[in-house]
């Protein structure tokens, strides 16, 4: 999949919507703070919108080009959209909804079949109610079932799952991981949550006032981030892929990299085996040589690479077999004599692992 | 009732059936066209179609008659390219009811489709239905209780329609009479207690239809 979003502009208020992205993820997510705009650009994906000046191309088909008066009608775009609301049509029953686009598409034209999708979203049991009779994670369900039988190309997604608490939201996500795995269908997902993020993107974009902060893998952002704003956007400093290689006595053990750190047992899926730590530059205490020992679980030799002045704060960044960050005050730093090449030691308490599911 | 106060319920009540069959689709299509889209002139149309709930009856009914007697200008046409004559016929009492129950339609239907949530169109053309598919399988379900709702209130107002109808249909007995003119004249001639059957008549038919719509229009709202 490719997706040009080109010479976009939009204003709004108080600022104007200005993106140039090429997008090539399967999951794309675009990540940013309320009105930041991300809306928007997705409403602009779908035709729903009107942009002053906008080229959108989706692979070979040129969908918007405000400079040369083109533009296919919302009907014709085959892009799946789902709203934050889910806009369910409260008329018809769950039936009638999930066929209100398949009627649509031509036969030649659909990717997945009817069985498929109720399959994966184990939804069979709920075609038969009224749409008032579902409960929160089941409208999910129905709404994504709904865009998907109408075989778009590509699936806007809206916060999908803002209106859901924690235990919920972690009961759908598996089931939107399974449709990328299964139907290979590329996603724009419009989110401000970290956790959604990193247990579905591959790529992500960071909107802030409507601008493009930063485009990159979900690594790479997170691990990375382009400026000051993006870092206290994502306020997570380490992010790093791990796996999980023991769980027993309410805690887990992740290796990452050369090393295997202990965290606590967290709300993981059963199965899952491939994680992302993360860990907060915040919590991370840096010790001078030496290892005496203490209540922190993870005591890791380190080097120091580079040191950064950050506000009142100096960011640290050491190698301990992975690239991990760390904040220290300014006079912190003059006392350990934390300087590029130094040896420290890097602990982390088990409870400030945090393990997302990847 | 006699058989004569009987021919002019029915004639009343044919003619206001008539007259807000005739405005129905035009009626929708202009709410709709007021509740969806922005144009040019929309303030201005607008205005007019309200015009006939506001001005004396007596007085849309004098441009009705200029308008379609056989010397104005829509009149002439019909006249001359149909030998079609409006005023003073039965054609005239529906094309007066109808004048002036449009606006209620109109009114009525018109904040009900602006009460449809425009996401839920959105997601109906994201599936790939084209504007009418929306239009009869989004829109018009989710109005049709204000649907109704108007047009039992267009219904009402042409049953008890008179200024505009005795301007450019008269009072010719067998012709044009209608209940309210019927019910003015006798009442000119004396003949209270035929006058108070006929009003009872009214009452009725008039409280059937008013009832119904609130009726709707609460039921709507929850």
């Amino acid at each position: 999949m490719s997706l040009l979003l080109k010479n976009i502009s939009l204003p709004l208020t108080p600022f104007t919507l200005e993106v140039d992205v090429e997008i090539h993820g399967r999951v794309t997510v675009i990540f940013g703070p309320s009105g930041s705009g991300k809306t928007s650009l997705l409403l602009l994906v779908a035709g729903l919108r009107r942009a002053k000046s906008a080229f959108i191309q989706l692979d070979d088909r040129v969908l918007t080009d405000v400079s040369q008066g083109v533009f296919v009608p919302t009907r014709q775009r085959g892009i799946g959209y789902v709203p934050q609301d889910l806009a369910l049509f409260p008329h018809l029953s769950v039936r009638q909804n999930l066929f209100y686009g398949h009627k649509s598409s031509s036969h030649t034209n659909r990717l997945f079949t009817f069985e498929h999708i109720i399959d994966v979203l184990e939804i069979q049991p709920l075609v038969e109610r009224g749409i008032t009779e579902l409960s929160g994670g089941e409208r999910q369900r129905i709404a994504l079932a709904r865009a998907l039988l109408a075989s778009p190309r590509l699936l806007l997604l809206d916060e999908p799952l803002a209106s859901l608490d924690l235990k919920l939201k972690l009961r759908i996500i598996p089931y939107l991981a399974r449709i990328r795995e299964e139907f290979q269908i590329p996603m724009l997902y419009v989110t401000h949550d970290r956790f959604e993020t990193l247990a579905l993107a591959d790529e992500m974009i960071v909107l802030v006032n409507g601008k493009v902060a930063q485009i990159g893998s979900v690594q790479e952002v997170f691990s990375r981030p382009a400026n000051r704003s993006v870092a206290e956007l994502l306020t997570v400093e380490t992010v790093q892929p791990g796996r999980i290689v023991k769980v027993a006595d309410g805690l887990v053990n992740v290796a990452v990299g050369s090393v295997t750190l202990t965290a606590m047992e967290q709300n993981l899926p059963a199965n899952a085996d491939g994680v992302y730590v993360c860990i907060r530059a915040e919590d991370v205490i840096l010790l001078k040589g030496g290892d005496s020992p203490s209540s922190a679980r993870n005591h890791l030799s380190a080097v120091v690479q580079a040191v950064t002045r950050e506000g009142p704060l100096m960011r640290v960044e050491v190698d301990c077999g992975f690239a991990l960050a760390a904040l220290l005050t300014k006079q912190a730093c003059e006392e350990l004599t934390v300087i590029p090449g130094a040896h420290v030691v890097a602990l982390v308490k088990a409870p400030h692992i945090h393990l997302i599911p990847r | 009732m006699t058989s004569a106060e009987w021919q002019i319920v029915a004639f009343t009540a044919g003619m206001a059936v008539l007259s807000t069959a005739l405005i129905l689709v035009p009626g929708v299509g202009l709410a709709w066209c007021l509740a969806r889209l922005r144009w040019r002139g929309k303030a201005l149309v607008e205005t007019l179609v309200t015009l006939p709930l506001v001005l004396p009856p007596v007085v849309t009914g004098l441009v009705l008659l200029k308008l379609f007697g056989r010397r104005g200008p829509i009149g002439h046409w019909l006249y001359s390219e149909f030998h079609l004559d409006i005023v003073f016929t039965w054609r005239a009492v529906a094309l007066a009811l109808g004048v002036m129950s449009f606006p209620l339609l109109v009114r009525t239907v018109r904040s009900a489709i602006e009460e449809v949530n425009p996401a839920l169109e959105q997601i109906a053309r994201t599936l790939g239905a084209g504007e009418w598919r929306v239009f009869f399988t989004i829109t018009l379900p989710l109005a049709k209780r204000g649907l109704m709702a108007g047009t039992l209130l267009a219904f009402a107002r042409a049953l008890g329609e008179f200024g505009a109808t005795i301007m450019v249909a008269g009072n010719i007995p067998g012709v044009t009479t209608t209940l309210s003119t019927d019910i003015y004249q006798l009442v000119q001639l004396g003949e209270d207690d035929h006058a108070w059957t006929l009003a009872g008549v009214s009452l009725a038919l008039a409280f059937a239809a008013v009832w119904s719509s609130e009726w709707l229009t609460r039921r709507k709202k929850h």
